[in-house]
């Protein structure tokens, strides 16, 4: 059965003319589908609404208060919690070092020096090694090999822009 | 300045006894969207509890330039479809406990029998909209229980406006074929020249 256009003016809600409506009522006499579908629209039109239990508000503060208190009780043993294990690591780690300084705080002065000053003379070392490298290496390597690089970093780029805008689009559709 | 927006205001600032106003203002079409969601009285209860607490946690997000119903509908039916959708995967069935708290006939009514055929057909609706995905279902309480336009509820839900014109169109097309399924009993009488449409 060709439901066209009566299907269309019952999902659309359409105002119809009195002899549209006529149209429409000897359709649906015939037509269970279209019949169905305006009862619908009846029964969705005169549905009542559902209301809640009275002292709805008054449950809802006795909840609110009670989830406060929880998110206090929560937040006490959390920090608590958290306090105790950040001193517990940090005795932990510290143990060998609060001991020798403990026993003997002059050596271990003198070793923390002398770590000190060997660190810095590896950083040293390690600049200037870096400056010769960057001097010599661009005589190595071809002029068609950095073109290679900088194009490889402009794509790697652009893919990164076009995920970030994809990712970050709203998503939207059916 | 609306009472409402005073509300919101002195809610933001820690003010709870404005936040309960709030709650008295909205608990009916809160509860209402979510009783049809879920189906059943006391879920519906515990959903829009927990539906005033998230916008009580969340009111500073509000944007002032939405309509604060259409946001705190769009936090309700959120929660309702997850639950929904937790409830799928617990593979609990909500068909079983259809008691409704709302449709009871009124004693006192001037047609009695009238009454209960719009009490059986309100359960009979009730029913058929759990048969619906949940943003459908979710598309059709706004539009029909809560006179939320098209872009209300595209805001709501997080839709194009098309999409909900589909949503609506493929959830009461599935209504009606639900709905020629009942008994020939509880169908709504038709008299000649008048359309049910309207």
């Amino acid at each position: 059965m060709n439901h066209r256009p009566f299907e269309d003016w019952l999902l659309d809600n359409q105002a119809l003319t009195n002899d549209q409506k006529r149209q429409l009522n000897t359709h649906m006499q015939t037509c269970r589908s279209c019949a169905a579908l305006g009862e619908v629209n009846l029964a969705l039109k005169s549905a009542r609404v559902a209301a809640p239990a009275a002292g709805f508000a008054d449950r809802f503060q006795v909840r609110l208060i009670a989830r406060k208190q929880a998110l206090r009780w929560r937040n006490f043993w959390g920090f608590t919690l958290l306090t105790l294990s950040v001193l517990g690591l940090f005795g932990w780690i510290s143990w060998p070092v609060l001991k020798d300084l403990i026993q003997s705080p002059v050596n271990l002065l003198a070793s923390w020096i002398s770590s000190l000053v060997s660190f810095w003379a590896s950083l040293q070392a390690i600049f200037r090694a870096g400056m010769v490298l960057i001097k010599v290496a661009p005589g190595f390597v071809p002029t068609y090999i950095w073109t290679v690089i900088l194009f490889a970093a402009g794509g790697w780029s652009l893919v990164w822009v076009v995920s970030l805008m994809k990712f970050t689009k709203k998503l939207q559709g059916v | 300045m609306t009472d409402e927006t005073t509300w919101i205001t002195q809610a933001r600032q820690g003010d709870d006894e404005a936040f309960t106003h709030l709650v008295e203002t909205y608990q009916k079409p809160v509860y209402n969207l979510c009783y049809r969601m879920l189906g059943e009285p006391e879920a519906a209860e515990d959903a829009a509890q927990e539906t005033f607490l998230k916008v009580y946690q969340n009111l500073a997000r509000y944007d002032r330039e939405r309509s604060f119903a259409t946001w705190l509908l769009s936090i309700a039916a959120h929660h309702c479809i997850d639950r929904l959708r937790r409830r799928r995967f617990n593979s609990v069935s909500i068909d079983e406990d259809e008691e409704g708290q709302t449709d009871i006939p009124d004693r006192f009514a001037p047609d009695p029998e009238s009454e209960t055929a719009k009490r059986q057909e309100g359960e009979r609706l009730h029913n058929c909209l759990q048969s619906l995905d949940p943003i459908d279902r979710a598309a059709v309480i706004m539009r029909y229980w809560q006179d939320c336009s098209e872009v209300e509820i595209a805001q709501a839900l997080k839709l194009t406006v098309p999409a909900v014109k589909s949503r609506l169109h493929r959830a009461r097309r599935a209504l009606a074929n639900l709905w020629d399924e009942k008994p020939a009993h509880m169908r709504t009488e038709r008299k000649p020249y008048e359309s049910p449409a309207f």
